[in-house]
C-alpha cells in the first residue's frame, strides 16, 4: 500500500505528558462547558422519565379501564403533599438565591441557603416515605393509585440526586476554601478549580429549579385535576 | 509557585513508577490486588445477591400473593439489585461517588501498561473501549448460541429438541440479549475508544461515567442472563403485558435487567454527547467533525432521550411485581397498550440506536477504500440528525394490530415512511462516493458493500411493513423477523466488524490476517443472506414467529434456513481464531496507518498514549480530502506536523495554509 498519508511515528513518542498554558485553558474551558451541556443533558433524560410518568397518567385517565382511574375521586393525602411540594419549591429557591447571592461574591450566603435547600430536600423525601404510609388506597386498586406510587419513587430517587449533587457541590467548597486561600475563595477564585466548582453549582441550580418545576406539575396532576 | 506563574508555565506531570491509578488526594493509593477488580466485584456481586435476597424475604414474608402474578417477587427484584449494587461497589465505580460527599478529588491519572487494566475500573477511554470490545463480544455469541439452539429446534416441526416452554425462554433471552448487545456494539466499543481521538481530544468529559457505562453493561448483561435460572420468561423481548404480569419469576431479570443497562446506556451516550460537543479540538467546527462522530452524536441524542423512556417502563413493571400496583394490569385500572407504547417509545428510536453507528462506519470508511472524498457530506451528517428526530414519531406502527385508533394508522404509516427519506440520504451519499471509484476490496470494504446490499433489503421490507395493510397481513410472521435480522444484523454486525478490522490494527498495534478475514467475510456474507432470506417465504407463507410447531410443508425452507445459521454461527469461530492467531499467537505489528487514512486517529502514535496527542491538534480541514491534487493540510499536530493527502513522511508535508504567526 502506497505511503500516501503523513503520519508521525509509532517510534517517537514523547516519554512524558507536557501541557502548554494554551492546553491547560482550552481544557479548562472544555470542562466548564461540559458541566453547561452535561448538566442540560441531564435534565433532559430527566424530562422524558417523568414525561412517561405523565404519559401514563394520562393514558390510564383517559382509557378509564372498567371505570378504575380513580373510583371515588379519591386522593392521596393533600397535606402532606402540599408540604413536599412547598418545601422542594422553597429548597429550589433557597439554591436559586444563593448561587444569585455566590455570584455577588458573596460564599456564605451560597453555603448556608445550599445547606438549608440539602436538608430541606431530604425533609420532602422524608414526607414522601411518610405519605406513602399513610395512602387511604391500595397501590394496585386503580390507575390513579399505579400512577402515584410510580411518581412517590421516581420523586425519590429524583430528591436524593439533587440532594447529592447540591451537597458534593457544599462539601468541595469547604475543601476549596483551604486549598484557594491565596487567590480568594472559590466564589471568586480564577484558580481552575474554583472555575469548575462555579460551574458545577451553576448547573446544579439549574436542576434544582427544574425539580420544583417537576413537583409543581405533578403535584397539579395528582391533587388538583 | 503563584497561581499566576503556574498558568503560564508548561506543565510537565511525572512518570509514575509503578503506575498509579486513580485514589483521592489525601487517601493513600491501594497497590495492585488490594485495589478493586473483577473479582472484588464478583465477591461483592455474589455478596449483595445474598444479603438483597435475604433483606426481600424480610420484608416481605408472608407476602406471598402479589397482584396478578401469583408469586413473590421481592426477594428476587431485591437480590437482582444488590447483586448490582455489590458489582459496581465491587469493581470501585462507587469510590468517587462516595468520595465526593467528602468533597474530594480523585488524584490525576496516569498511563498504565499493566494488563490487568482492562480487568479494573479504568478513566482511559481506550481500556473502556477495549473492555466493551471483549463484552459485546460476548453478548453476541450468548445470544448467537441461543440462535442455533432454536434453529436445530425449527429442524423438525414435530420432533422437539424442548418443550414449548423451554423454546419460548430461549427465544426470549436471544432477543433480549441480542437486543442489548446490539445497542452498545458500536458505540460502547468503538464509539468510547474512537471519538475522542477522531475529535482531537485527550480524554471523555466524564470518564467515570463512561466507565460506570461499561460496568453496568455487564451487570445488566449478568442479570438478564439469570432468568435461565429462574424459569425464563415467555414473553420474547419485547416483554408484552398481560403476559408480562403473569410471568414467573424469570420476568424480574428481565425487566431489572433491561432498566440496569438502560441506565448504561443513558451514561454512555451523556457522557460521549457532551464530549463531542465540548472536546473538540480547536478547528474542528461542525462541518470538519468526521462523519461517524456525527453518527455517535445523533446515537447519543437518542441514547439519552428515548432510554429514560425504557427505564420508566422497567421500574412501571417492578412496581406491578413488587409493589403490587396495576401500570399494566387491566383489570385493576391499568392497560396492558401502556407497556406497548412506552416501550415502543424507546423501541422504535432503539432501532436507529442500531442502525445510525453502523451508517456512520460505512460513510467513515468508503472514503478511505475509495479514495474519494465523501460525497454529500452535510447531507449524510443532516441524514442522520433526521433519521433521530423522526424516530420519536413512528412508535405507534408497532400498535397497528393492538391499541389504537384506527384513524390514527395513516398519520404513523406516513411518518414511518417519511423516515426512509433521510434514511435513503445516507445510502445515496454511500452510492454518490462509490460512483466511479477505483475501489480497494480490502476487508473493512466488504463489510462496508454488503451492508448496503444488506440495508437495501431489509430497508426496502421496512417500507412494506410501514404500510398498514401489508403490516396486518404479515405481522407476528418469520417476514418481520427476517426484516429486522436484515436491518439489525445485515446493517449493525456487518458495519462493525467492518469497524473492528478496521481500527483493530490501530487498537491494538497488530494486523488482521486478511485471509482469513476474507473468509470470515464470504461465510458471513453468503449464509447470512441463505439464512433470512428464506425466512421471507417462510413468513409470506405464515409461519409465526416465537412458535416451535409449524407446517409440514415448510419444513424444507426451515432446514435450509437452519443448516445455513449453523454455518453463518462457524463463520463468528473464523473471526475469533483469527482474532486469537493475529493479536496472541502470531502477532504482526501494524504500520502506523495501514489504509493510509486522514482521520485524526492514525495520527497518533501506536499504542496511543494515555493522553492521546502529544499536543493538542489545531484542525484545518475535514478529513476527507483523498485523491485531490492539491489536497489542503488537514490538521497540525503541533511541533512542525502537519496532515495532508498526498505527502510521503512527516517531513514532506502540506504547506500551512494559515498566515504566518506574529
Amino acid at each position: 500500500m502506497s505511503g500516501e498519508t503523513a503520519v508521525t511515528d509509532t517510534a517517537d513518542k514523547p516519554a512524558l505528558f507536557t501541557e502548554t498554558p494554551e492546553e491547560r485553558e482550552f481544557e479548562l474551558r472544555a470542562a466548564v462547558g461540559s458541566y453547561w451541556t452535561g448538566g442540560r443533558l441531564l435534565i433532559g433524560m430527566y424530562t422524558f422519565l417523568f414525561a412517561s410518568l405523565a404519559f401514563a397518567y394520562f393514558y390510564l385517565k383517559s382509557n378509564n379501564s372498567g371505570q378504575l382511574w380513580r373510583p371515588k375521586q379519591i386522593t392521596a393525602p393533600t397535606g402532606i403533599g402540599w408540604a413536599i411540594f412547598a418545601v422542594v419549591a422553597t429548597s429550589a429557591l433557597l439554591a436559586i438565591y444563593g448561587q444569585w447571592r455566590m455570584r455577588k461574591d458573596s460564599l456564605l450566603d451560597w453555603e448556608v441557603s445550599g445547606w438549608v435547600a440539602v436538608l430541606g430536600i431530604l425533609v420532602a423525601v422524608g414526607l414522601q416515605v411518610w405519605q406513602l404510609t399513610q395512602l387511604p388506597f391500595f397501590p394496585g386498586s386503580s390507575g390513579y393509585a399505579s400512577c402515584f406510587i410510580g411518581w412517590a419513587v421516581m420523586n425519590i430517587m429524583m430528591l436524593l440526586g439533587g440532594a447529592y449533587w447540591l451537597e458534593t457541590n457544599l462539601a468541595l467548597c469547604l475543601r476549596l476554601k483551604r486549598l484557594d486561600a491565596e487567590d480568594g475563595d472559590p466564589s471568586t477564585s480564577s484558580g481552575p478549580s474554583a472555575q469548575l466548582f462555579r460551574a458545577n453549582v451553576e448547573s446544579c441550580t439549574y436542576f434544582f429549579g427544574f425539580m420544583a418545576v417537576v413537583s409543581g406539575l405533578f403535584w397539579v396532576f395528582f391533587y388538583l385535576i | 509557585m503563584t497561581l499566576a506563574a503556574e498558568r503560564e508555565t508548561e506543565v510537565v506531570y511525572p512518570d509514575p513508577t509503578p503506575p498509579v491509578l486513580g485514589g483521592f488526594q489525601g487517601l493513600p493509593a491501594r497497590p495492585g490486588w488490594f485495589s478493586q477488580h473483577l473479582g472484588t466485584a464478583a465477591i461483592l456481586a455474589v455478596g449483595g445477591y445474598l444479603l438483597g435476597h435475604w433483606i426481600g424475604n424480610v420484608m416481605t414474608s408472608g407476602y406471598d400473593n402479589v397482584a396478578a402474578s401469583g408469586i413473590n417477587a421481592v426477594p428476587v427484584t431485591a437480590g437482582l439489585l444488590g447483586g448490582v449494587l455489590g458489582w459496581l461497589l465491587g469493581i470501585g465505580a462507587l469510590n468517587y461517588p462516595l468520595a465526593k460527599m467528602a468533597g474530594m478529588e480523585p488524584r490525576p491519572d496516569y498511563e498504565s501498561t499493566s494488563w490487568t487494566r482492562y480487568f479494573r475500573y479504568t478513566a482511559d477511554h481506550k481500556v473502556v473501549g477495549m473492555q466493551y470490545v471483549i463484552g459485546v463480544l460476548g453478548f453476541l455469541f450468548t445470544g448467537g448460541l441461543l440462535a442455533m439452539a432454536i434453529r436445530t429446534e425449527l429442524l423438525s416441526p414435530t420432533s422437539h429438541l424442548f418443550g414449548p416452554g423451554t423454546y419460548i425462554s430461549i427465544v426470549s433471552e436471544h432477543g433480549t440479549v441480542m437486543m442489548m448487545m446490539a445497542t452498545s456494539v458500536i458505540v460502547g466499543p468503538l464509539g468510547n475508544w474512537l471519538v475522542p481521538l477522531m475529535i482531537g481530544a485527550r480524554r471523555t468529559a466524564f470518564p467515570r461515567v463512561e466507565a460506570f457505562s461499561f460496568w453496568i453493561f455487564t451487570a445488566g448483561y449478568l442479570v438478564i442472563l439469570s432468568a435461565l435460572f429462574y424459569g425464563g420468561f415467555p414473553t420474547g423481548w419485547t416483554g408484552y403485558a398481560p403476559l408480562q404480569t403473569q410471568a414467573p419469576q424469570g420476568m424480574m431479570s428481565y425487566l431489572v435487567g433491561f432498566a440496569v443497562i438502560g441506565v448504561g446506556m443513558m451514561a454512555a451516550g451523556f457522557n460521549l454527547a457532551v464530549t463531542i460537543i465540548n472536546y473538540r479540538a480547536p478547528g474542528m467546527t461542525w462541518s470538519r467533525i468526521p462523519i461517524f462522530v456525527w453518527s455517535i452524536l445523533a446515537t447519543c441524542a437518542l441514547l439519552t432521550l428515548a432510554t429514560p423512556t425504557l427505564v420508566a417502563a422497567g421500574l412501571f413493571g417492578i412496581l406491578d411485581h413488587t409493589a403490587q400496583t396495576a401500570f399494566y394490569v387491566t383489570e385493576h385500572g391499568g392497560s396492558s397498550f401502556l407497556w406497548q407504547n412506552l416501550f415502543w417509545f424507546f423501541g422504535h428510536p432503539e432501532v436507529y440506536i442500531m442502525a445510525l453507528p453502523g451508517f456512520g462506519i460505512v460513510a467513515e470508511l468508503l472514503p478511505v477504500f475509495t479514495r474519494k472524498p465523501l460525497f454529500a457530506y452535510k447531507v449524510a451528517a443532516a441524514g442522520m440528525i433526521g433519521v433521530a428526530l423522526l424516530s420519536f414519531f413512528v412508535w405507534q406502527h408497532h400498535l397497528f394490530q393492538s391499541g389504537i385508533n384506527p384513524d390514527m394508522r395513516p398519520l404513523f404509516m406516513l411518518t414511518t415512511e417519511l423516515i426512509s427519506i433521510p434514511t435513503g440520504f445516507i445510502f445515496l451519499v454511500g452510492m454518490g462516493t462509490l460512483y466511479k471509484a477505483k475501489i480497494r476490496f480490502e476487508v473493512p470494504m466488504l463489510f462496508c458493500l454488503a451492508v448496503f446490499f444488506n440495508f437495501l433489503i431489509g430497508g426496502v421490507t421496512g417500507v412494506f411493513l410501514s404500510d398498514v395493510p401489508v403490516n396486518v397481513t404479515v405481522h407476528g410472521s418469520f417476514f418481520v423477523l427476517a426484516h429486522f435480522h436484515y436491518t439489525i444484523m445485515g446493517g449493525l454486525i456487518f458495519a462493525f466488524f467492518g469497524g473492528l478490522y478496521y481500527w483493530l490494527p490501530k487498537m491494538t498495534g497488530k494486523t488482521m490476517n486478511k485471509k482469513l478475514g476474507k473468509i470470515h467475510f464470504w461465510l458471513m456474507f453468503i449464509f447470512f443472506n441463505l439464512t433470512f432470506f428464506p425466512m421471507f417465504l417462510i413468513g409470506l407463507l405464515g409461519q409465526p414467529r416465537r412458535v416451535f410447531e409449524y407446517a409440514h410443508n415448510l419444513q424444507a425452507l426451515n432446514d435450509f434456513a437452519s443448516v445455513s445459521s449453523f454455518v453463518l454461527g462457524a463463520s463468528f469461530l473464523v473471526f475469533v481464531a483469527n482474532f486469537v492467531w493475529s493479536i496472541f499467537i502470531k502477532p504482526t505489528p501494524s504500520p502506523a496507518n495501514p489504509w493510509d487514512s486522514l482521520g485524526l486517529e492514525w495520527q497518533t502514535p501506536t499504542p496511543v498514549p494515555y493522553y492521546n496527542f502529544a499536543r493538542i491538534p489545531v484542525v484545518l480541514n475535514d478529513p476527507y480530502h483523498y485523491g485531490e491534487e492539491n489536497p489542503p493540510a488537514i490538521a497540525d499536530l503541533g511541533d512542525g506536523i502537519l496532515v495532508a493527502a498526498g505527502a510521503s513522511s512527516p517531513a514532506s508535508v502540506a504547506e500551512d495554509p494559515r498566515p504566518p504567526a506574529e
